[in-house]
């Protein structure tokens, strides 16, 4: 399955420019994206096991890469939530 | 007319740029040794054009609209978008518009439909090799993306005869021109998924050993063990996009390693042509 705005969101901060302004202010980009509450709710907890039922799993890694969180701990959280 | 100047194919890891420094100092001079041998090798062939082909890393495309196959028809190419990739020697690449659209008009008179781009961004899917085979001019490239990111993907079988028409539109090509292919990515890697960082190194020594079989072998193994053998896997499409347009016939093995650092089973390959 996949969520578009989800994964739009995570495409569209590619853009380094986006990923800043993100990193700066969170909420207000997100503001930006037609969001369900729960995957607002999942990003906020960085609930990467449900992430990753909704999107590639190339722009789930890039998401958390760009969000600072390092391999192990990614790995760590995709297999055990 | 133009004719086929070689196949080769090389690993594409993005860690491969940024852990490098973390990479233990044995497996840096391998690596290095092997995409310098490629280099080499492209170099003496004396290639007019390179077709790379490489997945889009969701550098070009989205869920709107993810092609199968595309073929960069442009005259020239942007280079990667991909902040750590930002000293790669080339802002833009030269395209070879006259070639590409010769290939595309191939392809469709065959009952192909690829998508075309008059403007690409050639990520690290294809720019890393071509920046570590440290190549002192850089041939005219023709991106062709096939996708091995996104489901639904091309088949196999598909992918194998993708090289077997590129190699009749290189040779049906009016212009005397010398044309290489360049297969990047793989081998077996895992990204983004549960089994991330698993390199299966038994699955990439059969592959590498069915390269010298008949096709359908090769294929039909693939078919049967890459949904379990890691999603980076799927990029052995452009190993076998290669392969076809080498006529099957098998490559020289340069060197094969699996990297854990860069969590990529590392192949390098030439095509005996």
């Amino acid at each position: 399955m996949r969520d578009y705005w989800l994964s739009k969101l995570f495409f569209d901060l590619q853009s380094p420019a986006m990923a800043a302004e993100f990193r700066a202010a969170r909420d207000q980009v997100i503001a930006r994206y037609p969001l369900d509450e729960r995957v607002k709710r999942a990003i906020a907890e960085n609930d990467v096991p449900f992430l990753a039922a909704r999107t590639n799993p190339y722009l789930l890694r890039y998401y958390f890469f760009a969000a600072g969180m390092k391999d192990d701990e990614f790995i760590r959280r995709l297999n055990h939530g | 007319m133009a004719s086929f100047a070689g196949a080769f194919a090389a690993s594409h890891g993005p860690l491969i740029i940024r852990e490098w420094q973390r990479v233990p100092v044995e497996q840096q001079r391998r690596m290095s040794a092997a995409y310098r041998e490629l280099g080499r090798r492209l170099t003496a062939a004396e290639a007019d054009v390179l077709i790379v082909i490489s997945p889009d890393h969701w550098s070009n495309f989205f869920l709107d609209n993810y092609p199968a196959v595309c073929i960069g028809v442009g005259e020239r190419h942007d280079g990667p978008p991909e902040p750590w990739m930002k000293d790669f020697p080339h802002r833009t690449i030269a395209g070879h518009p006259q070639l590409a659209m010769h290939i595309a008009g191939t392809a469709l008179a065959q009952g192909y439909e690829p998508a075309v781009s008059h403007r690409l961004k050639i990520d690290h899917g294809s720019c890393i090799p071509l920046w570590r085979m440290e190549l002192e001019r850089l041939p005219k490239i023709v991106p062709l993306l096939v996708n091995s990111i996104e489901p639904p993907m091309p088949s196999l079988a598909r992918c194998y005869r993708w090289g077997e028409l590129l190699r009749q539109a290189i040779e049906s090509y009016p212009e005397p021109t010398r044309v290489a292919i360049l297969g990047t990515g793989g081998l077996s890697h895992s990204i983004g998924e549960p089994t991330m960082g698993a390199i299966y190194e038994d699955f990439d020594r059969e592959t590498i050993r069915l390269f010298s079989r008949p096709a359908d072998e090769l294929i039909q193994y693939l078919d049967a063990e890459l949904p379990t053998s890691g999603n980076g896997s799927e990029e052995i499409r452009n190993w076998l996009v290669a392969h076809g347009a080498a006529g099957g016939r098998g490559f020289e093995l340069v060197d094969y390693l699996p990297v854990p650092t860069v969590i990529v089973g590392c192949g390098f390959a030439a095509w005996r042509v």
